[in-house]
């Protein structure tokens, strides 16, 4: 059942201010509306994946709700970005498709600097947020593929790549 | 629903931290602060117009240089508040406010115009590059500024977050010039300070969107 909507921007408040357990059942509300809110604009294999990137994105903005403006709509917006960013991810893998056959002739140097300095950093991460980075942000596996390579479930991997580029992303800063 | 997004929902919950929220008066005070700053720096290596320091502006630089504020108020107000996402939600007092301080490079147009068909010399002086020179230097502060804040936040609207990012700074940048630049022509304020906006506004379009992406 879906809360109304004072009551969710009453947990989205309490939530930002660490309150766990009315971020589990925001998560929770949330989770069913996005479901719901996919439904109608996908297949039905994708919304799982479209749903759970949406509350990572929800995850990681959470600052930008402003608990005297509703929640429905700012949860609505972030649905909408993702669902964009998504076609757009769909379209450019098309696009790579197409132009497989065309392999680039440039020299390899700039990427084995760049995958040295990621070795490096990665020495600081564990192990199971290393493997799942490898797998989807730089061997370009999907989610469901690094899975079933590594073991992991889909929703950890998502999980250890969020912990894992925050991660690394504060030693970048520090650095 | 699958186990795998309990999974995930469990894994977030566990994850959260207590965050600061973001405000608009917060915004705008960052955006405040980067105006300052910038107009400070202006106005502590290169000096106030003669004008300013005797205590009788121009009636032009008023003009200008208030006209020049507003509009990088009024579109960083509108830039802060794209930080914070909603469906349906319209900010479009910062058109308005372009429209009025469009007029000042449509005037010298206008009078360039007028001078071309009397055979007249148009006015324009190459030195003016100057300003816009150092008012596109002096717009990274707040440039800098309103990039950090909406990398904070969850823009949509990335393109047009990038064009007002650079109008805003563009226009404070521009402001922090007006108070050094000696000129009161129309010519000399609508096409440099002017074309300041317009190309801080581009190169915002340019740049920010990739560096606000999430």
């Amino acid at each position: 059942m879906i809360a109304d909507e004072a009551s969710l921007a009453r947990l989205a408040g309490l939530a930002q201010r660490g309150d766990k357990q009315a971020y589990a059942a925001l998560l929770g509300a949330g989770r069913h509306w996005l479901a719901r809110y996919f439904r109608t604009k996908t297949l039905p294999h994708q919304i799982d994946d479209l749903v759970q990137d949406t509350l990572l994105s929800l995850h990681r903005k959470l600052a930008s709700y402003d608990p005297e403006r509703p929640f429905m709509p700012w949860l609505a917006a972030i649905a909408r970005y993702r669902f964009v960013d998504h076609l757009r991810l769909v379209y450019r893998q098309a696009e790579d498709e197409l132009d497989a056959d065309h392999p680039a002739l440039d020299s390899d140097e700039p990427a084995i600097t760049a995958r040295i300095s990621l070795e490096r950093l990665f020495e600081s991460l564990p192990e199971a947020q290393q493997r799942a980075i490898e797998l989807v942000k730089i061997e370009g596996l999907s989610i469901s593929e690094a899975a079933a390579s590594c073991g992991q479930s889909e929703s950890l991997i998502k999980v250890n790549i969020h912990r894992g580029l925050k991660r690394l992303a504060a030693i970048v800063e520090r650095a | 629903m699958p186990q795998s997004t309990d999974d995930l929902i469990a894994g977030l919950v566990d994850d959260l931290e207590p965050v600061t929220q973001l405000r608009q008066a917060r915004g705008m005070a960052l955006a405040l602060g980067a105006l300052v700053l910038g107009t400070a720096g202006m106005l502590f290596l290169y000096g106030p117009r003669a004008d300013l320091v005797t205590g009788q502006p121009d009636a032009m630089l008023l003009l200008s240089a208030g006209l020049f504020l507003v509009l990088g108020l009024a579109s960083s107000w509108a830039v802060v508040d794209m930080a914070r996402p909603a469906v349906g939600t319209r900010r479009e007092g910062w058109g308005w406010t372009a429209l009025m301080a469009a007029m000042f490079p449509l005037a010298a147009l206008g009078a360039m115009v007028v001078a071309w068909l009397q055979s007249r010399p148009s006015g324009l002086d190459s030195a003016g590059i100057n300003c816009m020179r150092y008012g596109l230097v002096w717009s990274l502060v707040t440039f800098a500024a309103l990039t950090l804040w909406l990398r904070r936040g969850a823009p949509m609207a990335l393109a047009r977050a990038g064009l007002l990012t650079g109008v805003a700074a563009g226009s404070a940048g521009i402001f922090a010039v007006s108070l050094h630049c000696p000129h009161n022509d129309v010519v000399h304020i609508g096409i440099w300070h002017g074309v300041t906006v317009v190309l801080a506004g581009l190169l915002g379009r340019i740049a920010v969107p990739r560096l606000i992406a999430w």
